[in-house]
């Protein structure tokens, strides 16, 4: 691979200062004049229709300047549910935590108190958490026509994936393995709270939202405010995480802004960290059956998996449970029941569909390798995609290097035995687990600028929600200027000031608004070579709105993670022990940030193994382990080295050959702990996390 | 949070005196980590905080007569990190570094922390259980993977403090001060079953301030440890842990103490275990069979089952350890 | 297909229905979600004050304080030092971590009240002259931050433990900063970071550690 001037060079954030001396602005951080704050009652049941909701108490507390109920504010969340209405406030509510009022008030603990003067009269109806119970006859209904989402073509119907003839795989096999696996409901719990600021200047509406992507934020805050687009501004500078639960416009921000009206002062709503494992979104959880055939040789024939999705009641997220296309395979069959339940909603967490479904897929595959007495690995490289679906070419493929690199840094070959090899209390094993995710390209849009003094101006409606994003378009920028990064000036964050960008999702902000950056670049340079450098106070401008599309290619990243673990058999202890990460994610553009990337996704999805979940008492319906201390995210003490291996692989389209990093980082890390689980004892955990009863379970 | 006034009490009976002030409700604090949750979340709903931090003296730890005595306010750091505890008594002092992070040792006090109230999630959770007021314990039949094994009912809560084990099983003395002035009860007696009043786990009255904290002169031949295991590295309370202090002549032990965290609604004493081991050595077949008699009784709910073979292990393991040590 | 695995050492001795009856789903009232009694009133007048002092960032200063403020609400609502974040406010995340008197302290789990005559250092005080600490330093060089909202935190408990252990190993800078999570989880970077600022220290003989 070719060496670059700038992309290709660990760059530490041109921002990093501000992060460093509490100097970067966030959310909670805006203060306006005569500024009002705002909190939200939530209702306390899984499933109860409102009777009445007495305000007289609330609103005749000193302070008190708005509320808002079902009863007084009918604003549609459009992005809070692709299928059904669901407003801001709902009639039934559906789960416990689903917002009953919102309220406004001159100080956050008159907020608070009024919220607790609301008398709510509710009738509290029959709830159902689990999304195969939810489809049995006689379940409570939770949305009209009933528990099974409806799918894309809006049938109550599942979504069916198939190739070639599911019967027919089975029958050439010389070995079926059918399983069983479920993971939970885990929050993105990431670091910074629901916040929103929101005031209005006239009749136009400026919001400071929390959001990963300002563009898409500001369009579904002005449809569903009925507001025209350029009557909304989105400002969002600095935003602590997010992890797909920050995308769009959510509740609170237009709350804040409907208050905001009302009250005709700015608002700033905060959550509290309850509110923002019960009421916001996380993870969804997944029961997953699994029925694989495979030759004597290891080589599959058939892959057939039968999942259910636990959306809870309102259909934010696809609920998809993906990765089986990581396996070349002649004949799969994919089933997939999107369900509503009474537990929190489910929507995006880092690689939304991927880390669950890999580590059943993955499971089931190591024991399939198990049973014919071979090597994970061996089994890895015989049957790891070469074709997309079989069919179609790859634009690069560096799933094998992955898996050959990553091997040979983990020490695979000493580390690795057949399961259960150590008979020692504590025993060590190996495991490791593969994944793909998708890199496609699409539109996005940047704008660049140059002054008198060859100063660049870059303007990208980036929020660099912590992926280094800014410093990503900044070193983009100096490779296609051949310009120093000294001389880039990057202007984010709001909507007034940047063109659309993509937002932070999907990982997609290097590859579209890079590419962006790239042919404005391009054009600017043109317009330097003709006419020179501009006049004092003048400009040259760029501004590029490329949409390309992948054709005769699909365009992925690939991984492959290898874990090694110590198992205290009399403790149900597990430490990591070593842990390596490869990834093709093509031309690494930031290697500084990059390993950051992957060593916290690794570690999240290692977490996601051992500990997390949100669990719910099964009688009251009502969620026990929201907060950090409950849910059990990782601590410095828990977190291992990550070690990460890049395979660079060439690949013909995005900017400089960047392909997608940020969620491929977390998808095979959780099944290559649970694959290390098995090799070490001899044994399986097939419902996540591995917690202690479930460790001392199998081995009792 | 909610509205209330903070008071800086000049003594012990100043505090006992505005604690038991009529019409009004009135919470004890020290360190504050733990009330100020509860109060956030609305499980406590106190007008007077009566702040003990302000009482001159109450967090010195003093030797004396050979004695050590360690006032109620002395910081869960300044105890772990306390030179003739971490030589004499190593089982508080383990036991004090063990709990929760630096900023909560920190702020967190040794009294604050033998009194600390369960992080059961019934209880955190607001559920009317027996130690919200109510008449239920929700773990029954819901879910119990952290609840006791031992002494349960009609209340499942463990006991959540990391030093009380250490207290009881280093046979420590609490100096109490209450409206008719002082008392001084052994450890082993301040915790209080649920069976006598399933929403309290000690015998502190409302108006009562634990003191002090007195260790009694330890034998030069006293070893001690203390081992937590936790569901996470760090920050979490104990699944499982073991408090053993053994008076040790050479290689027989003289004299033991072993107390468990984690699996009962107190800190929860092993007299037979404590006989097996008197006046034996200490072998590792001798360890291993502490640990098969360490669970006997154990009565498990429908997952907490784990805490039976992991209870054996601790036990095995810290027995061990501290005769070899 | 498999069973749940926890069954089988759990049923042995299983006690269920030996508690107290059990309330129904449909009335369970929480604490704390219970509406207030009527009779109760608020307003910012009724609320208890009380005069404190105390230093920040090197500075002296002198207010009026409501009692149920806590430090973390002080800091940034009243004294605009938003350097310190709020994850969670009950002492589970570490975002809020400030030096009180020398040691880590959670804001949050702090009443303003509590620090008359105290000693307040926050991140905002860490730079000195315009000059990093070299924490500060070490951690944009390692990539600490990426979202940043734990990092005011983690500098916070690094700067704690350099003042008593100024040349911690690795495992003393995982235990000493256990006490802040990040979800972006760059653990890794962030004990990366401490290391190499407390090497650096050692070698150029001094800085603002000590």
């Amino acid at each position: 691979m070719s060496t670059l001037n700038s992309v290709g060079h660990a760059t530490p954030r041109i921002d990093a200062q501000l992060r460093v001396t509490g100097g970067a602005t966030y959310t909670a951080d805006v203060v306006l004049p005569g500024m009002l704050y705002a909190r939200v009652l939530r209702n306390p049941h899984p499933h109860a229709r409102i009777r009445k909701i007495d305000l007289s108490k609330a609103q005749a507390l000193a302070g008190v300047k708005a509320i808002l109920t079902h009863e007084n504010c009918d604003i549609i969340w459009t992005s809070g549910d692709t299928r059904n209405k669901r407003y801001l406030f709902n009639n039934p509510v559906r789960f416990a935590g689903d917002a009953v009022a919102a309220v406004a008030a001159t100080d956050r603990h008159i907020a608070e108190e009024a919220c607790r003067l609301i008398d709510v009269d509710y009738e509290t109806l029959p709830f159902v958490l689990e999304p195969e119970d939810a489809l049995k006859d006689g379940a409570p209904e939770i949305q009209p026509g009933g528990n099974l989402s409806p799918n894309n073509q809006g049938k109550h119907e599942p979504d069916v994936q198939r190739r070639g003839n599911i019967e027919e795989g089975f029958k050439a096999a010389d070995h079926v393995l059918e399983d069983h696996y479920e993971t939970p409901h885990i929050n993105n719990a990431q670091m910074e709270p629901r916040a929103s600021m929101a005031h209005w200047e006239g009749d136009k509406l400026i919001v400071y939202a929390s959001t990963q992507g300002i563009a898409n934020c500001r369009s579904d805050i002005a449809k569903d405010m009925k507001l025209p687009q350029e009557k909304v501004e989105v400002i969002c500078h600095y935003m602590g995480g997010g992890f797909g639960n920050k995308n769009q416009c959510h509740d609170f921000d237009l709350m804040a802004a409907e208050l905001s009206k009302r009250a005709g002062a700015p608002v700033r709503l905060e959550f509290t960290r309850k509110e923002d494992f019960t009421a916001v979104h996380g993870r969804w959880p997944t029961s997953q059956y699994y029925k694989v055939g495979v030759r004597n040789d290891g080589t599959l024939t058939a892959i057939q998996m039968r999942g259910y999705s636990g959306m809870g009641p309102y259909r934010k997220g696809a609920g998809d449970i993906s990765g089986m296309e990581v396996y070349q395979v002649p004949h799969s069959e994919k089933t997939s029941y999107m369900v509503y339940t009474n537990k929190s909603v489910s929507a995006n967490f880092r690689a939304p569909a991927y880390p669950q479904g890999v580590f059943a897929l993955e499971s089931i595959m190591d024991d399939a390798a198990h049973a014919l007495k071979m090597d994970p690995l061996e089994f890895r490289l015989k049957n790891f995609t070469r074709k997309f679906r079989d069919q179609q070419a790859y634009s690069s493929n560096g799933l094998e290097e992955c898996l050959r690199k990553g091997a040979e840094r983990f020490g695979w070959k000493e580390r690795w035995r057949p399961a259960a090899s150590d008979v020692g209390v504590v025993k060590r094993g190996a495991g490791m687990g593969m994944g793909m995710f998708p890199s496609s390209l699409g539109r996005s849009n940047a704008i660049l600028r140059v002054d008198s003094k060859g100063d660049y101006h870059v303007h990208v409606g980036v929020t660099d929600c912590g992926t280094g994003a800014k410093t990503t378009m900044a070193l983009i920028a100096a490779e296609a200027l051949e310009a120093p990064l000294t001389k880039i000036n990057v202007i984010w964050g709001d909507t007034d000031t940047c063109p659309y960008s993509v937002g932070e999702s999907g990982s997609r902000t290097t590859v579209f608004t890079g590419q962006a950056v790239v042919e404005a670049a391009k054009d600017l340079k043109k317009q330097i070579a003709e006419k020179g450098l501009p006049k004092p106070g003048e400009f040259l401008r760029a501004d590029a709105a490329p949409n390309p599309q992948l054709r005769d290619f699909a365009r992925y990243s690939f991984t492959a993670h290898f874990a090694e673990i110590e198992v205290d058999t009399e403790t149900g202890r597990i430490r990591v022990t070593k842990f390596v990460a490869a990834h093709d994610s093509g031309r690494v553009v930031n290697p500084l940030t990059a390993e950051s990337q992957v060593k916290g996704g690794a570690t999240t999805g290692i977490g996601m193994a051992l500990h997390e979940q949100l669990l719910y008492d099964k009688r009251t319906g009502l969620p026990l382990t929201a907060g950090y201390y409950n849910a059990r995210i990782m601590t410095h003490l828990d977190a291992p080295e990550i070690e990460v291996v890049w395979v660079e692989t060439e690949d013909p389209y995005g900017p400089y050959g960047a392909k997608t990093l940020g969620e491929p980082t977390i998808i095979p890390a959780v099944a290559a702990v649970a694959n290390a689980f098995f090799n070490a004892t001899g044994k399986r955990v097939k419902d996540l996390p591995l917690t202690r009863d479930k460790v001392l379970g199998v081995l009792a | 949070m909610k509205t209330f006034s903070n008071v800086n009490p000049k003594s012990v009976p100043d505090a006992v005196k505005l604690l038991g002030q009529p019409g009004k409700s009135t919470a004890i604090v020290g360190g504050g980590s733990d009330l100020l949750g509860m109060v956030k979340e609305r499980l406590v709903q106190p007008d007077v905080l009566v702040n003990l931090k302000a009482i001159p003296s109450l967090d010195k730890i003093e030797e004396r007569g050979g004695q050590i005595h360690i006032g109620g306010l002395a910081t869960l750091t300044s105890v772990s990190e306390h030179p003739a505890i971490r030589a004499r008594y190593k089982a508080l002092a383990d036991a004090a570094g063990s709990v929760g992070t630096p900023q909560i040792r920190n702020a967190g006090t040794i009294a604050g922390n033998v009194c600390q109230r369960p992080w059961c999630w019934y209880f955190r959770n607001g559920f009317p259980c027996f130690k919200n007021g109510g008449k239920t314990c929700f773990s029954v039949v819901g879910e119990n993977e952290f609840h006791a094994i031992f002494g349960g009912g009609p209340s499942f809560i463990v006991h959540p403090s990391d030093t009380a084990p250490a207290l009881v099983a280093l046979e420590a003395k609490f100096r109490i001060g209450g409206p008719s002035g002082e008392r001084t009860v052994a450890a082993a007696d301040f915790f209080a079953s649920p069976s006598k009043d399933p929403a309290r786990e000690n015998i502190l009255a409302h108006d009562e301030v634990l003191v002090e904290i007195q260790l009694p002169s330890a034998s030069r031949n006293l070893r001690s440890a203390y081992h937590k295991e936790l569901d996470r590295e760090s920050w979490t309370h104990a699944i499982v842990s073991a408090a053993v202090a053994l008076e040790m002549n050479r290689d027989v032990c003289k004299r033991a103490s072993v107390v468990l965290g984690g699996v009962a609604p107190i800190p929860w004493r092993l007299p037979k275990v404590e006989a097996m081991l008197a006046g034996k050595r200490i072998t590792a077949e001798l360890a291993a069979q502490a640990g098969e008699a360490s669970v006997e009784g154990a009565r498990p709910l429908a997952k907490n089952g784990y805490k039976i073979p992991l209870t054996r292990t601790i036990v095995k393991r810290t027995i061990a350890a501290v005769a070899s040590a | 297909m498999s069973q749940k695995p926890s069954s089988k050492i759990s049923r042995r001795h299983f006690v269920e229905g030996t508690g107290a009856g059990l309330v129904a789903a449909s009335v369970v009232p929480l604490k704390g979600q219970q509406p207030a009694a009527a009779a109760q009133t608020s307003g910012t007048t009724a609320r208890p004050r009380t005069q404190i002092k105390f230093t920040i960032n090197g500075v002296q200063r002198s207010m009026e304080v409501e009692d149920h403020w806590t430090l973390v609400e002080l800091l940034r609502d009243h004294l605009n030092l938003t350097g310190t974040k709020i994850g969670c406010d009950r002492g589970e995340c570490g975002a809020c971590t400030v030096m009180l008197d020398g040691k880590s302290v959670y804001s949050c789990s702090q009443l303003a009240v509590w620090i008359d005559g105290k000693t307040v250092l926050t991140v905002e005080g860490l730079a000195r002259n315009g000059k990093l600490d070299p924490l500060q330093q070490a951690f944009i060089d390692h990539d600490g931050p990426q979202c940043g909202f734990c990092t005011s935190g983690q500098l916070m408990s690094a700067k704690a433990l350099v003042t008593h252990n100024p040349h911690p190993t690795r495992d003393e800078v995982r235990a000493g900063m256990t006490g802040n999570i990040c979800r972006c989880s760059n653990y890794n970077h962030y004990v990366e970071a401490v290391l190499a600022a407390t090497t650096r220290t050692a070698t150029t003989g001094g800085g603002g550690n000590a």
